[in-house]
């Protein structure tokens, strides 16, 4: 079956997971994805000492978010300090529809690769920079990890509960909103050009597009210039609206109660008709009052349940709640999750079987697929240099020896 | 004629609550034309607070505001016989239509996807629900809460000894329409390519496991360990978190060997510190994870020395991954943000002009723009219905009257 990006190929020179995941999902969805590192500057993903075994040291194709982020793809190694090197890159490009860079401002450009230099080879290119603050302004060159993005897009001062003075995720939540706008940035402009013919030069700045997910919590201040109050799992305009300890350690359900009809069938679920016409409680605005009051009440009542009693009760009733899973949780007990087969499972170079979170694109008449898992930098130099860019054995050898290509060291 | 938007001439069609307004906006501030249908008399979210000025009124919610800038707006029951083939004709003018209605809904209105395609057999139909439209939850009640609970997200926010806790501004649904925007697009690529259109299958909660997969699947089955919530602090980045200075916090965050030792020399320089140079220190996180506590306690020693702004500056002077933690106001009063004119003014025909956050992302070609601010109840029910479908004005007045329109 045909999927969704066939024929689309990209070129990738990127680090960590802001950049290489937009290239991770056209993978998944059928575009022949080219991604070049380098032995010099080891990404952090080949860095990787297994937990389970440190006796083995630094091992290049063993880390999950080698799978995470880079299946699928294929894997050269170049040495872009050389000349040659930059040589062979731009000729890839210009066998290119999309390039995906995230290094930091200005180097792709003193490369000898930036979007001036790759037109030329490819006038319709799509290209797209992905960094921290974006291209200009005092913090170009400025540098950012993704809990960094997060405190600096006001994300981590606006949430959390009003006691706190900063909530920070512990999953670079910016990386992954930077690289799905990315994504969705390269589809515009493939769409574009598919109509008129015409590539384009994108930079996303990850700041930016943090505050872009946060505009509506921003514009409390914009509009009316009032610091936006924390407000943890609370909402304005639902009660009860939280999260509540059940039975066991770290136990948790979160609620949430939109209407009255719910409220009514939520106090029959807790056996307390009565709460429907206690004054604190009959309306909406007296809930809202008394939250705190209300969610102690409640929690009494999940405390001596289990997290998943809880779910399957209320959502019996028509309420919204869910168990907070954690990872093992999601993979052994998410009915869902494994009815819709969302994690997948990978054939690794050298693991055999891996499985790795699902990509949640949802095409259902081109459902895409992840190839293979764990390559080695450098493993497909032969495709690459060989079947795409057509050089003899001899010719990819002189490059070899030059120092232009790096060999793969290990298979 | 070249389009000056990236997305001109692309029509979309918004039925959609809090799940699938910023995929709407996301489209329409490329320059697709997205026609908003909401019921007669406006919908829910236009009573979200709070409102511009604390005046309460359906134009006014700022939320609604924000999530619906560059669409146009329509009213239509389509529930009614007469609302339907409105809607049908419509859906014959769409590249894209995005609904969040529960998983067959639109089916028992015969309105789904198979009846459509029909019609318009490139039609991309994204469906944005809690939990997809098949599998033993689909029929549960979601929320943004609900969703980061089953997503996993929630877990590994906040502090270790607190409930846990989701971001501010529903960011289940948040990351769902991006991934909704994005994968419309690529079925929307297919379709040109192809002819053929499909329904694109989002859940809220897969989105979010897959938002989170840092700390997912395949590190707990190769690490053999739960990530658990620590506050500010990353456990595979020591130091990291947040530290106080003269007048607020700052965060920093160590992910190099060389980061380690300049921030060890900047230590010893500033507070005098002989130990925080010593050899055992060096090397990768781990080296380091030991002794957290400690080495949090030099580094506040040095940020507690300056200002904020100091520490940043000279902390990103040293190649150091150091960063205010800033308010609202500290981020709209941005030196940065202000240099690339990221914030805009829009002019709303009541409201005069509103400040919102601008571009995502800038395309060379085909900038983003908000073209218009989000539309009134029914602003263009007019334009739409008689200037393009060609329904006589008393028509419409009928309509309206019977609350079809």
């Amino acid at each position: 079956m045909a999927d969704a990006l066939d024929g689309i190929r990209v070129i990738e020179f990127a680090y960590g997971m802001a950049g290489p995941w937009i290239g991770r999902f056209m993978a998944y969805c059928g575009a022949e994805v080219i991604r070049v590192e380098t032995k010099k500057r080891p990404d952090v993903t080949r860095q990787y000492i297994p937990p389970w075994a440190p006796e083995m040291a630094m091992q290049s194709q063993l880390s999950p978010w080698l799978t995470d982020w880079n299946a699928g793809k294929r894997c050269i190694a170049l040495d872009l300090t050389q000349p040659k090197a930059v040589e062979l890159a731009k000729r890839i490009a210009a066998r290119c529809d999309v390039v995906v860079e995230n290094y930091s401002t200005g180097v792709i450009d003193k490369l000898g690769l930036g979007y001036s230099q790759l037109k030329q080879a490819k006038p319709d290119i799509v290209m797209l920079s992905t960094t921290g603050y974006g291209d200009s302004g005092p913090g170009a060159r400025y540098v950012t990890w993704g809990p960094n993005v997060e405190v600096l897009s006001g994300l981590s001062t606006l949430s959390g509960f009003p006691e706190r003075g900063c909530t920070v995720t512990q999953y670079a939540y910016p990386d992954a909103v930077g690289a799905l706008h990315g994504l969705f940035a390269v589809m515009c402009a493939l769409d574009y050009r598919l109509r008129t013919g015409e590539g384009q030069y994108i930079n996303l700045s990850q700041y930016e597009a943090t505050v872009g997910v946060i505009g509506h919590v921003m514009m409390e201040y914009l509009a009316n210039g009032r610091e936006p109050q924390r407000r943890g799992n609370r909402s304005l305009h639902a009660a009860p609206h939280g999260c509540y300890r059940c039975q066991g350690d770290d136990r948790w359900c979160v609620i949430t109660v939109r209407s009255e009809a719910e409220w009514e069938c939520f106090c029959r679920v807790v056996s307390r008709p009565d709460w429907t016409a206690d004054p604190r409680f009959a309306t909406l605005s007296a809930r809202l009052k008394h939250a705190e009051e209300l969610d102690r009440l409640i929690e009494e009542w999940t405390a001596s349940r289990t997290d998943y009693e809880v779910m399957a009760a209320l959502q019996e009733a028509g309420i919204a709640a869910g168990v907070v899973q954690n990872v093992e949780d999601q993979v052994r007990r998410d009915r869902q999750l494994a009815a819709r087969g969302f994690f997948e499972e990978i054939e690794h170079v050298k693991k055999g079987k891996v499985m790795a979170t699902g990509i949640p694109l949802g095409l259902t008449g081109t459902p895409g697929h992840t190839g293979r898992a764990g390559a080695a930098m450098g493993q497909d130099n032969e495709y690459v240099f060989g079947e795409v860019l057509g050089m003899t054995p001899e010719e990819i050898q002189n490059c070899i020896e030059a120092g232009a290509i790096e060999t793969a060291d290990e298979q | 004629m070249t389009p000056a938007a990236a997305l001109s001439g692309r029509r979309v069609l918004e039925l959609a609550d809090e799940k699938g307004l910023y995929c709407g906006k996301l489209l329409a501030d490329m320059g697709a034309d997205v026609i908003k249908i909401e019921p007669p008399g406006g919908d829910a979210t236009r009573d979200i607070p709070p409102f511009w000025h604390d005046t309460p009124h359906p134009d006014h919610s700022l939320f609604f505001l924000y999530m619906n800038t560059s669409k146009r707006g329509v009213t239509l029951d389509i529930t009614r016989p007469e609302g339907q083939v409105l809607f049908k004709q419509l859906a014959q003018t769409a590249h894209i239509i995005i609904e969040t209605f529960e998983p067959g809904y639109l089916d028992g209105l015969g309105l789904g996807y198979r009846t459509l395609q029909e019609q318009n057999p490139g039609l991309v139909f994204t469906s944005i629900t809690g939990f997809g439209q098949t599998g033993p939850y689909k029929s549960f009640k979601s929320s943004d809460l609900v969703a980061n609970a089953l997503a996993g997200t929630m877990y590994i926010t906040g502090e270790a000894d607190d409930p846990p806790v989701v971001l501010a501004g529903a960011q289940a649904n948040m990351m769902a329409s991006t991934c909704a925007a994005a994968s419309s697009m690529i079925a929307l690529f297919r379709s040109t390519v192809s002819g053929k259109g499909q329904q694109v299958d989002i859940s809220v909660e897969e989105t979010n496991v897959s938002a989170s997969h840092v700390c997912g699947v395949g590190r707990w089955l190769d690490d053999r360990f739960i990530p658990r919530r620590m506050g500010a602090a990353l456990l595979a980045c020591t130091p990291s978190g947040t530290y106080p200075c003269k007048d607020g916090l700052v965060y920093l965050i160590v992910n190099r060997v060389l980061h380690w030792k300049a921030l060890a020399q900047w230590i010893h320089e500033v507070t005098g510190n002989e130990i925080v140079l010593d050899p055992m220190f060096e090397g990768p996180s781990a080296n380091r994870q030991p002794n957290r506590d400690l080495l949090d306690v030099y580094v506040s020693e040095l940020t507690s020395r300056f200002t904020v702004a100091e520490m940043y500056h000279e902390g990103q002077r040293r190649h150091l991954a150091v960063t205010p933690v800033n308010t609202a106001a500290a981020v709209v009063a941005d030196p940065h943000l202000a240099a690339r004119n990221y914030f805009l003014a829009v002019e709303h025909p009541e409201m005069g002009s509103l400040r919102y956050p601008g571009a995502p992302y800038r395309h060379t070609e085909t900038p983003w723009a908000i073209s218009r601010p989000a539309p009134r109840v029914g602003e263009h029910n007019e334009e739409i219905y008689c200037g393009e479908l060609g329904l006589a004005q008393q028509t419409l007045r009928g309509f309206v009257e019977r609350g079809v329109i």
